[in-house]
C-alpha cells in the first residue's frame, strides 16, 4: 500500500477537515466545544488502534497514557510555569516513556494476561494520581491550568486542537502503513508465524503500545487544557473501557474506524444524558450490538451495506 | 470514508437545529449525580431542586420571567461533568449552574463557570479549596465545610470532656480535609484532648476489621470520623460485634445523624453515636421547617423525609433572591449581589460571606436515641451549631 | 503500630480478621474461577451477580422478614434462574469468539444490571441485620471474636471441600474437567457439553449470589457494590490462578491477610500493595500459583 493514502481516502480527509475547519464559523460555542472533544477523544481511540487492530493485543490499561499526558502538561505549565512549547512535547515524551517501561513487562505476555498487566499498571497511576496528593491534587483533581493566553478562547483552542489532532493522525496513518504496520498486521494475524519468519514479535508489539502510549499522551496532553483540569477518572480502568468500545464501536480492523466510533459513541452520550438517566443500560445495549451482530463495527456495517448494494445492482 | 462524511453532517446538522431554539424563560443549570452510585443523593436533592423551582414560580417567578430547571447527569465523573455544564452554557443558554456532589465535580464545574463567567452556587460539595485557593468571582457555597464539621465535632469533644481520641477517615479528600478541620477544633475546645491514633480506610471501603481492632487496641475514649453513607453502615455492623460502640462515643460528621440512614439501619444503628445533619424531618427548630417539611413529604410520598432536598432547595432559594436583588440576570451583578446575601430557609438563616463566598451553613448535632418509635433512632436533644469560626 | 503488633491478641485477632475476610471472598472468586476454568470467559458480570445476592437478601430477609435462612436459598435460587437466562440466551453464541467479545458481553450484563437494581430496588441506603443470634461476639478464650464472622470463615472452607469433591471425586467433575481440557473429543463422546455448561455457570453465578447473601449483613447492599467486588475476585483469581479452585482458596487467604496486616504496616497504601502483588504474580507467573500454562491459541 505504501505510504500515500489512496485518492478516495485523501479526498475524504481533505473534505473532512475543510468541514471541520468551517466549524468556528457557526458561532456555535457549543458545536466547537464539541467538536473539539470529539478530535480528542478520536485520537485518543485511534491511538489504542495501534494496539488492538494493528498488533492484536488488547490494552485494558490505555487511559493511563492518556492521563500521564494530561497531568505532566498541566503540572508543567502550571506548577512550574514552563511555556507550551516545552511542556506540550515533554508530556508526551514523558507518556511514551511510561508506555515503553509498561510494554517491556507486559509483551512477555499475550492475550487476557497481557489485557490484565495492561490493567493493573493503568490501576498503579490511577492509585499514584489518587495518592500524591501534593502534586496531582489527589482526588480533588489538579484544577485551574494555566493555558497560554493565544489559547485562551475556544476559537483558537479548536484550531489549536485541530492542528495537533490532523498531524498526529496523518503520523499515525503513516505509522501504520509502512513496513512497520504491515509487520504488525503480521503478527496479529499470526504469532507464531511472524516469529518463524524472523520477526521479532515482542519487538514490535512493543513499539506498537509505544506508538499507542505516546499519542494518547498527545490527547490528554489536550485535553488537560481544554477543561483546565486533570482528574483521576481520567487514568480509571472505566476510561479505559469507554475508549476500548469506542474503538470496537467503529471497527478495529480500519484505520478511521475507531475515530468514527470515538464522535459517535460521544455524541450518542450526550444526547442520551439530555433524556434518560439510564445511559449505562443504553451503552449496555450498544455493547450487545457490537458483541452480537457488528463484531467489525459501524465501518464494517457500512461495507457490508455497500456490497450488498453493489451485488445488489 | 463517505459514512464518516455523512454521520459527520448529519450530526453537525442535528446539533445545529437543536442549538437554534429560543428561550422565552429563565434556565437554570442543575448538576447532580442521578444514575449510578451518586442517585442515592442526587435523586431525593432533585425533588428539593423542583419544590424550589416550583415556589419560585408560584410567587411570581424571577424578575417576572418563569423558572424552568435543565438537570443534567454529572455520573459522579469531574470531566462529565465539565462537559455537562459546557453545554448548559453554550447549548441551552442556562443562566446559572447550581449543584455538584463530590469535591472533584464540584472543582471542575467551578472551573467551567469561571471560564465561561457564569454565576455557580455549590449546594452540596464540602471541599475547602472551592472557597480558598479555588475561590473565583463567580462560584459560591452554600453547603457547609470541612472546618466547620470539625470545629463541632471539637465543641462537643469538648463538652464531654474525652481525653483520648481516635480518628478514622475515608483516604480521599473530604476526610483528609475533615481530619484538619477536627485537629483544628480539638486544639480549640479540647485542648487537653490527646490524639491517639490516625487511621485511614480506602474510599469505597467495604471490611473495616483492620481498623476496629486497631481501634480497640489504642484504647481511645472517643472515636471522631466522617465515614458517610453505607461507610458508616458497613463500619457499624463489623464494629458492633467487637462491643466497640459500648467502649467508645462515636462522633461522626458526614451527615449520618440523617433520616436516610438512621431510618434504614433501624435497629441496627449503634449506641453512643453523636453526628451532624442538615436537616431532620421531625424537627422544627425554624418556625419555616414545618411547611417545607409537609410540602416535601406530598411531593415524595413519604412521611420520613430525606435530607438533601433542603441543600438544593437553598440554591435555587439563594439565585432566585439574589437576581431579585439585583434587577438583572447578568452574572457580574448576579454575583455581586449574592456576595452578603441572608435568606431565610427552613434550616435557619443563611448568610453568604462576601470574601469567602461561604455561606454560614451550620448543622444540626445531637446524640441518636430511640424515642417515640422502637423501629428506629432520632437525634434528641438536637443541637442547632451555626457556622462560625469565632 | 508496632506496638499492637507486638501483642499476641492483637496479632491473633488479625489473624482472624485475615481468614474471614479470605473466606468471604473465596466463596464469590472460586465462582467467577470455576466459571473460567471450564467456559473460557472471564465473567465481568460476576460483581452485579454478587451484588443481586445480597439485594435479594435484603428484600427477603429485611423487607419481607421472611429469616436469614430463606434469602441465602432465594439468593442463590435467583441467581440460577439469571445464569441459566443468560447462558443460554447470551454466552452461548460466543464460546468460540475472541475473549474480547466475550468480555465486552459481561461488561454489558454489568451495565443493565446495574440499571435494573436501580429499577427494582431503588437507591436507598439499605441495611441487613445479622441474623437471629449471631449478632455478637464468642468466647475464644484469648479474646472474644464477632460470631457471625466467625461462621463466615467456616462457610467458606465447607464450600471449598463441597466443590473439591463435586470436581474431584465424581463422574460428572471428571467430565467437567475433561470439558476444560478439550470439548470437541467430550463430545465426540456422545456428553452433552451443553448441560455441562449451563451447569456450571449455574454453580458459579449461585456461589455469587450466596457470596452476596452472606456479606449483606457487613456490606450494605448498595448501587455500585459490584465494582468493589470484581477487582478484589480478580486480584484473587489471578494471583491463585484462574480456573484453579486451590488458586482461588489461597489467593483469597493471601489478599485477607495483605489486606488486614498491610493496613497496620503500611496503612492507606494496603491496595497499592495488592496490586503490585498482582503484577509480579502476572510477571513471574501469568497464570497464577496454582493454575496451568494456557496452550497457545485457542
Amino acid at each position: 500500500m505504501g505510504w500515500s493514502m489512496p485518492r478516495g481516502v485523501l479526498i475524504s480527509c481533505i473534505v473532512v477537515l475543510v468541514a471541520l475547519a468551517l466549524i468556528p464559523v457557526t458561532e456555535s460555542r457549543y458545536l466547537i466545544d464539541i467538536t473539539t472533544e470529539i478530535m480528542v477523544y478520536a485520537l485518543f481511540a485511534l491511538s489504542l488502534n495501534v494496539i488492538i487492530g494493528f498488533s492484536g493485543n488488547v490494552s485494558f490499561g490505555h487511559a493511563a497514557y492518556f492521563a500521564i499526558g494530561g497531568y505532566v502538561n498541566a503540572i508543567l505549565l502550571t506548577t512550574y510555569e514552563m511555556p507550551l512549547i516545552i511542556s506540550f512535547p515533554l508530556a508526551v515524551v514523558a507518556s511514551g516513556l511510561a508506555a515503553a517501561f509498561v510494554a517491556y513487562f507486559c509483551t512477555r505476555l499475550t492475550d487476557i494476561y497481557f489485557a490484565m498487566l495492561t490493567l493493573a499498571f493503568a490501576m498503579l497511576v490511577w492509585a499514584i494520581a489518587f495518592k500524591w496528593r501534593s502534586v496531582t491534587g489527589g482526588d480533588d483533581g489538579f484544577v485551574g491550568v494555566h493555558v497560554p493566553a493565544f489559547l485562551d478562547d475556544r476559537v483558537p483552542f479548536f484550531y489549536f486542537t485541530l492542528i495537533i489532532v490532523a498531524v498526529s493522525i496523518g503520523i499515525l496513518w503513516m505509522i501504520c502503513h509502512s513496513a512497520f504496520g504491515q509487520t504488525l498486521i503480521a503478527v496479529r494475524e499470526n504469532l507464531t508465524r511472524a516469529g518463524f519468519i524472523g520477526v521479532n514479535t515482542r519487538l514490535m508489539r512493543g513499539a506498537a503500545f509505544v506508538v499507542a502510549g505516546t499519542f494518547a499522551g498527545i490527547a490528554g496532553a489536550i485535553f488537560a487544557m481544554y477543561n483546565r483540569g486533570v482528574y483521576t477518572e481520567s487514568a480509571f480502568w472505566t476510561e479505559s473501557a469507554q475508549v476500548l468500545i469506542m474503538t470496537l464501536l467503529g471497527g478495529m480492523y480500519s484505520f478511521f474506524g475507531p475515530a468514527i466510533g470515538a464522535a459517535a459513541l460521544y455524541l450518542l452520550e450526550r444526547f442520551a444524558n439530555e433524556y434518560t438517566q439510564y445511559w449505562p443500560t443504553v451503552l449496555g445495549v450498544i455493547l450487545l450490538v457490537i458483541v452480537l451482530v457488528l463484531p467489525e463495527g459501524l465501518v464494517g456495517l457500512a461495507k457490508r451495506i455497500k456490497a450488498r448494494l453493489a451485488g445488489g445492482s | 470514508m463517505i459514512s464518516t462524511l455523512r454521520t459527520t453532517v448529519a450530526a453537525a446538522a442535528l446539533i445545529a437545529v437543536s442549538a437554534g431554539v429560543a428561550q422565552a424563560e429563565i434556565k437554570i443549570g442543575v448538576l447532580y449525580p442521578i444514575a449510578g452510585t451518586g442517585a442515592v443523593y442526587g435523586t431525593p436533592a432533585m425533588h428539593g431542586n423542583d419544590m424550589a423551582v416550583d415556589e419560585v414560580n408560584a410567587a411570581g417567578g424571577i424578575l417576572g420571567q418563569k423558572v424552568v430547571t435543565v438537570a443534567r447527569d454529572t455520573k459522579l465523573k469531574p470531566a462529565a461533568a465539565a462537559a455537562a455544564a459546557k453545554e448548559l452554557i453554550t447549548k441551552e443558554g442556562v443562566k446559572v449552574l447550581i449543584g455538584g456532589l463530590s469535591s472533584a465535580v464540584g472543582l471542575a464545574i467551578s472551573e467551567v463557570a469561571k471560564q465561561e463567567g457564569v454565576v455557580y452556587i455549590a449546594t452540596i460539595p464540602k471541599t475547602i479549596q472551592m472557597t480558598t485557593e479555588k475561590l473565583h468571582k463567580h462560584v459560591f457555597r452554600t453547603a457547609s465545610h470541612t472546618d466547620f464539621e470539625g470545629d463541632a465535632i471539637g465543641q462537643i469533644v469538648g463538652k464531654l470532656g474525652k481525653n483520648s481520641v481516635c480518628d478514622i477517615q475515608l483516604d480521599y479528600a473530604y476526610g483528609h480535609d475533615l481530619a484538619a478541620g477536627i485537629e483544628k477544633g480539638l486544639a480549640k475546645h479540647a485542648p487537653s484532648a490527646k490524639k491517639v491514633m490516625d487511621l485511614r480506610a480506602k474510599l469505597g471501603a467495604t471490611d473495616y476489621n483492620a481498623q476496629i481492632t486497631q481501634i480497640l487496641g489504642a484504647g481511645c475514649d472517643v472515636v471522631t470520623s466522617g465515614l458517610w453513607g453505607s461507610h458508616f453502615v458497613n463500619f457499624a455492623q463489623q464494629a458492633k460485634p467487637f462491643g466497640l460502640f459500648d467502649k467508645v462515643t462515636y462522633i461522626s460528621g458526614g451527615e449520618i445523624a440523617s433520616h436516610e440512614i438512621a431510618g434504614k439501619m433501624g435497629k441496627d444503628y449503634p449506641d453512643n453515636v453523636i453526628s451532624n445533619t442538615y436537616e431532620l424531618w421531625y424537627d422544627h427548630t425554624f418556625p419555616a421547617h414545618e411547611k417545607f417539611q409537609a410540602d416535601l413529604a406530598k411531593r415524595s410520598g413519604t412521611k420520613e423525609t430525606a435530607m438533601w432536598p433542603v441543600l438544593a432547595w437553598i440554591g435555587v432559594k439563594f439565585y432566585a433572591a439574589a437576581a431579585e436583588k439585583a434587577g438583572s440576570l447578568e452574572a457580574d451583578k448576579i454575583a455581586a449581589a449574592l456576595e452578603g446575601l441572608s435568606i431565610d430557609t427552613p434550616v435557619g438563616p443563611r448568610t453568604i460571606d462576601p470574601k469567602t463566598h461561604q455561606a454560614d451553613a451550620g448543622q444540626f448535632w445531637g446524640p441518636m436515641v430511640f424515642k417515640d418509635s422502637a423501629e428506629y433512632r432520632v437525634m434528641n436533644p438536637v443541637t442547632y451549631y451555626p457556622a462560625k469560626l469565632d | 503500630m508496632d506496638m499492637l503488633l507486638s501483642s499476641p491478641t492483637f496479632v491473633f485477632i488479625q489473624v482472624l480478621n485475615s481468614i474471614s475476610l479470605g473466606m468471604n471472598l473465596f466463596i464469590i472468586a472460586a465462582g467467577l474461577s470455576l466459571i473460567f476454568g471450564v467456559l473460557r470467559v472471564i465473567n465481568f458480570a460476576h460483581g452485579v451477580f454478587y451484588m443481586f445476592g445480597a439485594y435479594i437478601m435484603y428484600s427477603i430477609a429485611q423487607d419481607m422478614e421472611l429469616g436469614f435462612l430463606t434469602g441465602v436459598i432465594a439468593a442463590a435460587a435467583g441467581l440460577s434462574v439469571i445464569a441459566i437466562v443468560i447462558e443460554r440466551g447470551l454466552f452461548q453464541w460466543l464460546y468460540d469468539k475472541e475473549h474480547l467479545m466475550q468480555l465486552l458481553l459481561t461488561f454489558a450484563i454489568v451495565l443493565i444490571m446495574g440499571d435494573l437494581a436501580k429499577i427494582i430496588w431503588g437507591t436507598d441506603q439499605l441495611s441487613v441485620s445479622y441474623p437471629e443470634g449471631l449478632s455478637g461476639a464468642t468466647n475464644l478464650g484469648i479474646t472474644f471474636y464477632p460470631t457471625y464472622r466467625l461462621l463466615l470463615a467456616v462457610i467458606g472452607p465447607l464450600i471449598f471441600i463441597g466443590l473439591f469433591l463435586m470436581i474431584e471425586r465424581t463422574r460428572w467433575g471428571r467430565l467437567t474437567r475433561a470439558a476444560t481440557q478439550d470439548m470437541e473429543m467430550l463430545a465426540a463422546l456422545g456428553i452433552n457439553v451443553p448441560v455441562i455448561y449451563v451447569t456450571i455457570f449455574l454453580i458459579g453465578s449461585a456461589l455469587a449470589g450466596v457470596g452476596g447473601a452472606l456479606a449483606s449483613p457487613i456490606n450494605s447492599p448498595t448501587p455500585g457494590m459490584d465494582a468493589t467486588i470484581i477487582v478484589e475476585c480478580f486480584v484473587i483469581v489471578i494471583i491463585g490462578g484462574l480456573g484453579s479452585l486451590w488458586g482461588s482458596f489461597v489467593g483469597a487467604l493471601i489478599y485477607g491477610f495483605v489486606f488486614n496486616f498491610g493496613s497496620v504496616i503500611v496503612p492507606n497504601w494496603q491496595d497499592v500493595f495488592a496490586f503490585l502483588l498482582l503484577m509480579v504474580v502476572l510477571l513471574i507467573r501469568p497464570w497464577g500459583l496454582f493454575g496451568k500454562p494456557e496452550r497457545e491459541g485457542h
